[in-house]
């Protein structure tokens, strides 16, 4: 972890093994994949699901404040625990839940490099036993903007000429995946990408044979010559949000970069959005839909 | 749902993912169609063979997500010697019956997918007899 701004952020699975007994230390798994956990978990550890656990069930939106708190005190999670966040797909989704404590300002979070693939990778046990752990009374503070925008915030972040980040696979970014033989629309109605945009993809930032982060010097080669640097302000966004705050997370704790903030309406909003620029890199054929 | 229920529920997907029924390719398929959700990378590949009009082997290879995969090994121990019609006539109820509503809900497409790629193979399937008679 030598050479990342804020190191803190960041813990080895040696860590994890080492505090899978310390009350002041919760793992929470957060994956894509519903149920995972329920086939084995890292010891001790909770469950967060981001659609049914860390959504509000009926709008569009994270859970509010009060459901957070209510979330945190099911959990055993108080203000001083140190919250560690691991999960399947290279920690997306712990990305995405430990950028949800952070909007809640829980002061401890951390992520577990390397996630699930490099827990299990390394033989270490898995259990199916599911912890409970006493009632916690959980105070969140008012939910932190500055590192979240909505899409007027967009729109200006494109007028300003300031850089965004889609950090989706290429074919997504073209918008040539969405209309693929046999895949379904994704959730959005066009694809392409917000104009502007530069793509690099999330997974440039992870090493393929263990999930780790790349070392910081990989990491600014990827993004400072895209013009994606430290002195400006900075939009990621995915599909859902998810995979974008992969790389919030990436450029604001493993390089520092200070302005970065996570588009959660990202493609999927976009996308469908009424009269929403948008540019385009593949050819579209005549009378088949975007 | 009672916690027995759901805990029933979850060990037959779980089983179903672990041990999937009716795995593998199959060579001499009438037809065979590949389906898949980019944004979670689940992926599904179908095969049929028909007697008459009726389905009577049916297979799947794929990878993804526990619900995706159990979903898939589920339908195909359902489908055996149903007619074509029958199977474009299944729905979103049809899955949540076999996987439980609840489960269901939480990842609906993930637990659709192999569903549509059935459909759309039958689809695929019928092109191709009426391209064969023409």
């Amino acid at each position: 972890m030598n050479g990342y701004a804020h190191p803190e952020y960041l813990v080895e699975t040696d860590w994890v093994a080492q505090h899978l007994n310390d009350p002041k230390v919760r793992l929470v798994e957060s994956d894509e994949d519903y149920l995972l956990y329920e086939t084995g978990h890292i010891p001790g550890a909770a469950k967060v699901d981001w659609f049914t656990t860390l959504q509000d069930p009926i709008k569009r939106d994270f859970l509010n404040k009060e459901a957070f708190e209510g979330l945190c005190s099911q959990l055993g999670i108080s203000r001083d625990t140190t919250v560690v966040f691991y999960g399947d797909k290279n920690n997306w989704f712990a990305c995405y839940a430990f950028w949800l404590f952070e909007y809640f300002g829980h002061p401890n979070r951390k992520i577990m490099n390397g996630g699930r693939f490099k827990w299990e990778k390394e033989g270490r046990p898995l259990v199916k036993d599911v912890p409970s752990y006493p009632s916690a009374t959980y105070r969140a503070t008012e939910p932190d903007m500055t590192i979240r925008v909505f899409r007027d915030q967009v729109m200006q972040q494109i007028q300003a000429g300031l850089p965004l980040v889609d950090v989706r696979s290429p074919q997504e970014y073209t918008g040539e995946l969405i209309h693929m033989p046999n895949y379904p629309q994704e959730g959005a109605q066009r694809g392409g990408h917000i104009p502007g945009a530069v793509n690099i993809p999330w997974s440039k930032a992870v090493n393929e044979s263990d999930s780790t982060f790349k070392t910081p010097e990989a990491l600014r080669e990827l993004y400072e010559p895209k013009g994606v640097t430290p002195d400006r302000e900075i939009i990621a966004y995915c599909r859902i949000g998810e995979r974008s705050s992969h790389t919030w997370f990436v450029l604001k704790y493993l390089l520092g970069y200070p302005h970065v903030k996570n588009y959660d309406g990202s493609w999927t909003e976009w996308g469908n959005l009424v009269n929403a620029p948008i540019e385009k890199t593949v050819q579209q054929e005549k009378g088949v839909p975007a | 749902m009672s916690d027995f229920d759901r805990q029933a529920q979850l060990e037959f997907i779980l089983d179903h993912y672990q041990n999937p029924r009716n795995h593998g390719e199959m060579a001499d398929a009438d037809v065979h169609l590949e389906g898949g959700l980019p944004g979670c990378s689940d992926l599904v590949t179908m095969y049929l063979k028909f007697e008459g009009d009726r389905v009577a082997e049916v297979s799947f290879v794929g990878e993804g997500c526990t619900i995706s995969q159990a979903a898939a090994s589920a339908m195909t121990e359902q489908i055996k010697g149903m007619s074509a019609e029958e199977i474009a006539d299944l729905d979103f109820e049809f899955v949540s019956d076999l996987l439980g509503e609840e489960i269901v809900q939480t990842r609906p497409r993930c637990a659709t997918l192999s569903l549509e790629t059935l459909k759309a193979a039958i689809q695929e399937h019928r092109k191709n007899q009426i391209r064969g008679k023409i």
